[in-house]
């Protein structure tokens, strides 16, 4: 088994700061933590290493010299840091155990969940999660050492829970003991005791709730809706279900969305309510009262639009970042969304 | 900042949207058929003001309003 490890400039015992500006370089044998990795029964063949900012601030070419490295030394799991709760050197990691992961090369890398790394890793690294500072180094060691020896070896490797790395996003099939059927009733009669349960924890991206907003009356407010609205025809066809991308259509103009000029595409629910009154899916007609009133600044004069059936959280995730980084450019600070 | 309406709000929690106000059904989030037109478009007008002073309000995550306070 061929194991290369990466690590930054600092624990490569290069340097400090003053050595973060360094290109990627190539060290036979294990250094630094990879002592402790060989400890814990994993021989570390060779070290890469590259400084922090270099690797910040020169990634194309960081990445292409650490790759073709990997592909001259083809080995069988590539170790990234421990980088705790470092961001330049967890983003290095996390970037570079996902290319090194396209290329066929299992990565275990471990940092703190926290760390940008995580994200950048984009589920193709098993990632140990470590405390934010190097105090977390005897705790993370055999753990990286025993799932990486592994996965060198192509042994079968369990889920998240049962292994201890952070959930890649994935979900594998397994043989339950018991059928959809008993299961769901035993279920259902946990929760009748008054123990509800569930096989399956929703994954959601938890953020703090927004402040109040101060003043709603200079308060620009935009529409948005998964409800499948979009001008009568679908001129852009928007897909019924399975959508992966969202629509923007003017309504400056618009003073309330008639039956003739919008209609619903959605494949999720019965469209007829809402094809007689589109308001009914997006307020148009009463916002625009609150507006002429001054109870809110101005309607955004662009309507966003999808329709959500079918929608895998990853799209669903993507449309949010992108219809917001929109308003946020916009100048908008509320956004009103209706779901069906 | 969002306020999601909605007639499903216990997926919205689990979705992790903080202001959910509950709509009116999953056909017709801001309208309800069964009311005479101007009465729907008081009702649509009541379910905004509601999603506005919840925008305003200070909330924990997954808070979940009705339209009637």
């Amino acid at each position: 088994m061929i194991v290369v490890h990466y690590l930054n400039q600092f624990f490569a015992g290069l340097g400090g700061e003053e050595a973060a500006s360094l290109p990627p370089s190539r060290i036979e044998g294990p250094v630094g933590p990879g002592n402790g990795l060989r400890g814990a029964g994993l021989l570390v063949d060779t070290t890469l290493a590259c400084g922090d900012n270099y690797f910040a601030e020169h990634e194309a070419d960081a990445l292409s010299q650490l790759l073709a490295w990997l592909g001259a030394i083809k080995p069988d799991v590539i170790v990234c840091g421990p980088a705790f709760g470092s961001g330049r050197y967890g983003y290095a990691c996390g970037v570079l155990a996902r290319e090194a992961d396209r290329l066929g090369i299992p990565a275990v890398c471990a940092m703190a969940p926290e760390n940008p790394g995580v994200l950048a890793a984009a589920g193709h690294a098993y990632v140990i999660p470590t405390a934010p500072n190097v105090a977390g180094m005897r705790a993370a060691l055999p753990l990286v050492a025993g799932l990486a020896r592994r996965l060198g070896q192509g042994e079968p490797v369990g889920g998240p829970a049962d292994e201890g790395y952070l959930p890649r996003g994935l979900r594998a099939n397994t043989v339950a003991s018991k059928s959809g059927a008993e299961r769901a009733v035993e279920a259902l009669l946990a929760k009748l005791a008054g123990h509800p349960r569930t096989e399956v924890e929703p994954d959601a991206d938890r953020v703090a709730p927004a402040k109040p907003l101060a003043d709603l009356a200079s308060t620009t407010v935009a529409l948005v809706t998964e409800s499948g609205l979009i001008p009568v025809g679908n001129p852009d066809r928007l897909p019924s279900r399975h959508a992966d991308f969202w629509l923007r259509y003017p309504i400056s103009d618009v003073r309330s969305l008639s039956p003739e000029g919008y209609q619903s595409v959605h494949a999720g629910f019965d469209t007829t309510v809402a094809n007689a009154d589109p308001n009914r899916l997006v307020p148009l007609d009463a916002l625009r009262l609150l507006e002429q009133e001054g109870r809110i600044g101005t309607v955004y004069g662009y309507l966003y639009t999808t329709s959500g059936v079918d929608t895998p959280v990853s799209a669903a995730t993507r449309f949010g970042q992108e219809i917001a980084a929109e308003l946020v450019t916009a100048g908008v600070q509320a956004a009103i969304l209706t779901g069906t | 900042m969002t306020v999601l309406i909605t007639a499903l709000p216990t997926i919205a929690q689990m979705a992790g949207v903080n202001r959910v106000l509950r709509g009116v059904s999953i056909t017709s989030p801001t309208g309800d058929v069964s009311l005479a037109a101007a009465d729907e478009l008081g009702l649509r007008r009541q379910i905004l003001e509601r999603a506005l002073a919840l925008l305003a309000a200070d909330v924990a995550p997954a808070t979940v309003w009705e339209v009637a306070p």
